[in-house]
């Protein structure tokens, strides 16, 4: 989590909600000031507790259980969409196809998982078979564990994305937040190249630049940021130093361009009114920019959060 | 070496494919395929390959960051998600690069401890003959075989004993006869080596086992078994209906002058592209201009900008290094044109490079020469931690071979071979066979090398020259050659 003294870093966030396949139902789930809500689980641990103890698990708790497995795993940056125009088509549809070439494996909303077929080496007299077919068996059920473990990444992201372009944003916000503080050798590279990759297009749109000249540095120092523009025509490179927690405090509530102004910073997070630091040029100064969520239709996903100032 | 920036700089390449990808330009969801319509996925698969093999990039770290851009690419295009994440993705499965393996053979000793480049590397496996130093030996010697209507000659190349056990590198070269082919082309059952009779020189006797490959000449091992002692001084050895020859196994003092080592002073990444010129001009220089743009050929050629870049990002390259425009200048000479690097083309090329060129420029191939075994065997001292030594040479169908026997991890090895003739010219190495070990821990693969050009026969001598990332091995090596009748 951001240790940001202007709020959190979701403050700038509405709640959002989808419509989820649940048994033979479509429930509701709602994303609200950083927790997942499961309207219609009131007790959502109590369901957990019993479907360990092999009772039917729904497939809203499910979803919540991938949210949580994922809610700061890198490749969500890799993923996820990098702006209201990048569309991912996944629908339930999707999802429910990919969880049936599962073969009923665990992992996707709305089955129950089976467990894990048992495999018994066959008995026989000859010491030197046993130890073969023991050490088989034991290669045989890792590939398996091996390849359930894929299928349930892979079922947990098709269902996250499933969710729409809002909760996409918003767990992208997480995962950053996650690792906006620790941001160690390990992560840098996802980081940086998470936040080029959003960054370039809202450049693009702010000064009309090749996105493919765009370069971001991580900033640690707190407080600063900066940009530059060098060359001219088109040599011109942008040059950003930003921290990780951009991604999730700024990008991620839809307030990384707002006006003619690339925001760098929250000063005072809330919705629908915040106020921002904003650049209007590289190399300027920021400035602070009350800013006010649109409620009027626009032309990116229903979701997306829309800033004025 | 940075590793920060080698992983930077593959995710940011991702990110600027993603750009198409979110503006819908097609781009292909097989970034593991080489042939792959779209040249995007297999340009960021070979630089992620570059990257692991210079060492600047765990493979896992470089599978998962192209496991995530071909779920990023299918969910935005409609791509099949049921099979999705699901493929495994070994990079080493068809890369042209490969990796060093982490542990080394048995320590060297005198001269070929001088060689030893990884001093951290791992101990040798366990087993029979553990930490015992190698004994690789030429033989030379030809002894006639007549097997029911199958006549020929059994070629004893070399003798070699090393932690996975003794055998001689052998050719059986079949003669002309009725069944010749079905020996030639199909199982070597029909080979005699069950039959032969072999006695050391403290009494003991040993069954021969032939494993190898076959067609139109069977090469390959004939392993004795038990495994003899280090101190045998000689063996007698007899086909069946023949009398035994006697092959001295001396103290071990190799043909010529020792191996030579010295450092090479190249980068990784320098390393790693001359590797790829070898590739270049063994692969190119035997595909008629009119493929040049198909298949592996224009796949090994697609990218190298790219690859170029990615190493100058991992600082395993630097920006004043000649060997991008030495690779853009031979790229020139065989006509391929995609390359991709944007550095001024060299104009002095490596003098092994045009030795090759000039083969392949004067266009008119050469006659075969006549099917004949040299008798080679040396080991050569730990490069990189792999080790290298010498089983045998043969022509045969117009083509040259190199034996091997080698410590290293599937797929190429990551060393460079040339072969420098007495008559001057230069031969590149092109691994065109490989079996796995006989023992497993040990590591040990027999590989083949085809020499680009052949080398002529009745060489008197050959040097081989082998180059790794930290130092090359030369070794003058006099060839004993044999002619079947």
């Amino acid at each position: 989590m951001i240790n940001n003294p202007n709020g959190r870093w979701f403050d700038c966030l509405p709640s959002c909600q989808a419509q989820v396949p649940c048994g033979h139902a479509r429930h509701t789930v709602r994303w609200e000031a950083g927790s997942l809500v499961l309207s219609e689980h009131p007790d959502a641990e109590g369901e957990q507790v019993l479907a360990a103890l092999g009772g039917d698990k729904a497939g809203c708790v499910e979803l919540a259980e991938a949210w949580g497995r994922h809610i700061a795993d890198l490749s969500m940056l890799a993923i996820g969409p990098r702006g209201p125009a990048d569309e991912i088509v996944v629908g339930w549809e999707d999802v429910a196809e990919a969880a049936q070439a599962s073969q009923g494996r665990p992992g996707y909303p709305g089955r129950r998982p089976r467990p894990a077929q048992q495999i018994q080496p066959r008995p026989t007299p000859m010491a030197k078979p046993i130890r073969a077919s023991a050490r088989a068996v034991s290669a045989h059920r890792q590939a398996q564990a091996e390849v359930d473990r894929a299928r349930q990444r892979r079922n947990d992201l098709l269902s996250l994305l499933a969710l729409g372009y809002g909760f996409q944003v918003r767990l992208i916000g997480h995962v950053a937040a996650a690792h906006a503080d620790r941001s160690d050798e390990r992560v840098r590279p996802a980081l940086v190249a998470a936040i080029t990759g959003r960054l370039a297009p809202v450049a693009e749109r702010w000064l009309g630049i090749d996105p493919d000249q765009v370069a971001v540095s991580l900033e640690h120092r707190p407080g600063c940021r900066a940009t530059e523009l060098t060359g001219r025509g088109e040599e011109r490179q942008l040059r950003v130093s930003l921290p990780a927690g951009w991604l999730a405090s700024v990008w991620a509530c839809g307030l990384a361009l707002v006006g003619r102004y690339l925001v760098v910073a929250v000063e005072q997070a809330g919705w629908p009114d915040a106020r921002v630091l904003g650049l209007r040029s590289p190399g300027a100064e920021p400035v602070p920019l009350d800013v006010h969520a649109a409620a009027d239709a626009h032309d990116g996903p229903a979701d997306a959060p829309h800033w004025e100032i | 070496m940075n590793r920060e920036r080698a992983e930077t700089h593959l995710r940011l390449m991702v990110e600027a494919e993603m750009r198409d990808a979110v503006s819908a330009k097609p781009v292909s969801s097989a970034p593991w395929s080489a042939d792959s319509p779209n040249a995007s996925f297999p340009v960021v698969a070979k630089v992620a390959q570059a990257l692991t093999a210079v060492g600047a990039l765990d493979a896992e770290a470089a599978e998962d960051i192209l496991a995530d851009f071909a779920f990023a690419v299918a969910v935005r295009q409609g791509s099949d998600l049921g099979s999705l994440g699901l493929r495994s993705l070994r990079l080493a499965g068809w890369t042209p690069f490969a990796r060093p393996m982490p542990f080394t053979w048995p320590p060297p000793t005198g001269l070929l401890s001088a060689a030893k480049a990884d001093p951290a590397a791992g101990e040798r496996p366990a087993g029979p003959g553990a930490g015992e130093p190698d004994r690789v030996l030429p033989v030379g010697v030809m002894i006639p075989f007549r097997q029911d209507r199958v006549r020929g000659e059994l070629v004893l190349m070399s003798y070699a004993h090393t932690i996975s056990g003794a055998r001689f590198a052998v050719a059986w070269w079949i003669g002309d006869s009725a069944d010749a082919d079905r020996v030639r082309f199909a199982h070597p059952a029909m080979l005699p080596a069950p039959d032969i009779t072999t006695r050391d020189d403290k009494g003991a006797s040993y069954g021969l086992r032939f494993t190898g490959s076959g067609g139109p000449e069977w090469t390959g091992d004939l392993i004795l078994d038990p495994e003899p002692k280090r101190d045998v001084r000689w063996l007698d050895i007899a086909l069946p209906g023949g009398p035994a020859v006697r092959i001295a196994l001396g103290p071990g003092s190799p043909d010529g002058a020792g191996p030579l080592v010295k450092k090479t002073g190249l980068s990784s990444g320098e390393h790693l592209l001359n590797t790829t010129a070898e590739q270049l001009l063994t692969i190119g220089t035997d595909v008629p201009l009119r493929f040049r743009t198909q298949g592996p050929y224009i796949s090994l050629a697609t990218g190298l900008g790219a690859v170029v870049a990615a190493l100058e990002a991992a600082e395993v390259l630097s920006a004043l290094s000649p060997v991008p425009g030495q690779l853009a200048t031979l790229c020139a000479s065989l006509r391929i044109y995609e390359h991709g690097i944007t550095a001024a083309p060299a104009h002095d090329l490596p003098e092994p490079w045009l030795s090759v060129l000039a083969h392949y420029h004067r266009r008119k191939p050469e006659a075969p020469g006549r099917d004949g075994y040299a008798a080679v065997g040396l080991a050569l001292p730990e490069l990189d931690g792999i080790r290298l030594a010498l089983l045998g040479l043969h022509n045969v169908a117009g083509g040259s071979v190199l034996d091997v026997l080698v410590n290293a991890v599937a797929g190429p090895v990551p060393l460079s071979v040339w072969v420098h003739d007495s008559g001057g010219r230069w031969h590149a190495t092109r691994q065109v066979g490989s079996r796995p070990p006989r023992l497993a821990s040990s590591g040990e693969r027999r590989v083949r090398l085809q020499l680009t050009p052949p080398l002529n026969q009745s060489t008197p001598w050959i040097e081989v020259v082998v180059v790794g990332m930290s130092a090359e091995v030369r070794a003058k090596v006099p060839l004993r050659w044999r002619y079947p009748p």
